[in-house]
């Protein structure tokens, strides 16, 4: 649970709701049944859905992460070809 | 769902075991889901690359979702472990996005870099094509310099040989100054010795002239004298001029002068003022008639009766002197009444002009 919890807080400071809202929102629901479970000392179901939440939310981590990857990438190239342009107008 | 999922293994497991995979029930389709997206992403050379850990994490949950379906196990179960499978192929497949991308960047980075260096190297090569051009412009100045400096040692060489020349000319030249300021220094003291000789002349011609001048004036005084005194019937004589005095100006016997003697003297006297440089002798004659004392008397009588006349009309004393004869001296004969007359007379001897007079 505890690893399930600090899998969805860092989703979510790695920008989770912007890029993955879809498994986000599906991380913080499985994580609040895997209390609610917890509450009703259904262990089984709390670690069922505890692991699903933790799968969604890294998920959603990493789909937030090779998105900025990836527009930093198209920022890089855009400076390349500013530069190429630059240097050619020379 | 629950009751659904509790009813379904019997059917599930006789599917599995007649048609497998594909002929799977669709309860069991997120474990086929989870099957596929795995095969896509390992027939993906980056995810297989870029993911491998992510991937055998996935490959680990799909297997225990296929033990669990091959091992019958319930619904819930396999369907929990083949969404945790899915969702790890997924997070495989994220991750080797995010890598390559990251990737990309770097290469980009190490790409833009390049494109840096080569603009760097081109703009070198371009700096160092100026730097050559500049370089082989510096050294055609140079040559031209050089050839300048050469032309220019020619010309100083020339102008070394004229200024010789002119300094040759020049000491010739002042050569010639130097002669000619001698030629003239003598030529100056000529004139001035010329200038100092008719100076000389010029005196000397004012001075002959001045001498004429005298002698002219001194010439025409002595013949206005002369006019004068023959005005007053004056006679030149040996001695000079002489004015005689008649015995009719006199008192018959007596030293007196009359009117008509007075008017006589004071044309003497007028005269005598004109030319203070004569001096005058007053002589005084008579006849033999009577005695030879009283006619010396009488004849000084009357001769001091003229001088006395002429000091009183301004003549100075010391220029007259004056005596008596007496008989002596006759100018005519004592044998007639006539000759008589003219013995009784006074005559004034004038001087020359030094102020001599003869004596008789």
């Amino acid at each position: 649970m505890a690893v399930s919890r600090s899998a969805v807080a860092n989703a979510v400071s790695a920008g989770g709701a912007e890029y993955a809202p879809v498994e986000m929102r599906a991380a913080q629901e499985k994580m609040d049944r895997a209390n609610r479970a917890m509450g009703k000392e259904d262990f089984e179901d709390a670690r069922k859905l505890a692991e699903e939440a933790q799968a969604d939310a890294r998920l959603a981590e990493k789909k937030a992460q090779a998105a900025k990857a990836q527009k930093a990438a198209s920022v890089t190239q855009d400076d390349i070809r500013v530069l190429r342009e630059e240097i050619n107008r020379k | 769902m629950k009751k659904n999922h509790r009813l379904l293994p019997i059917s599930l497991i006789a599917a599995a075991v007649l048609a497998g995979c594909s002929t799977m029930p669709a309860s069991d389709s997120l474990l086929a889901q989870a099957r596929n997206d795995y095969s896509n992403a390992q027939s993906n050379p980056q995810v297989t690359s870029l993911a491998a850990g992510e991937l055998r994490q996935a490959s680990d949950s799909l297997d225990k979702a296929n033990n669990a379906s091959n091992k019958g196990e319930n619904r819930g179960v396999v369907d929990h472990l083949a969404y945790v499978a899915k969702q790890q192929v997924a997070i495989a497949q994220e991750t080797a996005r995010q890598k390559a991308a990251e990737l990309e960047v770097a290469n980009a980075s190490a790409e833009r870099d390049r494109v840096r260096l080569d603009a760097r190297t081109r703009e070198a090569d371009s700096a160092q094509r100026s730097a050559e051009f500049s370089r082989r412009q510096a050294e055609a100045s140079q040559r031209d310099a050089e050839a300048s400096q050469r032309q220019s040692q020619a010309s100083q060489r020339d102008a070394e040989a004229s200024q010789r020349q002119s300094q040759a000319s020049q000491r010739s030249a002042e050569y010639s100054q130097r002669q000619s300021e001698a030629s003239q220094r003598s030529a100056e003291a000529s004139q001035r010795e010329a200038v100092v000789q008719q100076q000389a002349a010029t005196d000397a011609q004012l001075s002959a002239q001045s001498a004429h001048q005298r002698t002219q004036d001194a010439e025409g005084r002595s013949r206005l004298l002369e006019a004068q005194l023959r005005e007053m019937q004056a006679k030149k004589t040996d001695r000079g001029m002489v004015v005689t005095l008649g015995d009719v100006l006199f008192d018959t016997d007596r030293a007196q002068l009359k009117s008509g003697g007075m008017r006589n003297v004071q044309k003497l006297a007028d005269f005598f003022k004109q030319y203070p440089e004569r001096r005058l002798m007053i002589e005084g004659f008579t006849d033999s008639t009577g005695t030879m004392s009283h006619n010396q008397d009488l004849s000084n009588e009357r001769a001091q009766s003229v001088r006395t006349a002429l000091l009183g009309m301004g003549v100075s004393t010391d220029r007259i002197t004056s005596r008596g004869y007496g008989e002596a001296y006759p100018a005519a004969g004592n044998d007639t009444a006539a000759g008589r007359q003219r013995n009784r007379r006074v005559e004034i001897v004038v001087s020359d002009d030094s102020g001599n007079i003869s004596p008789r």
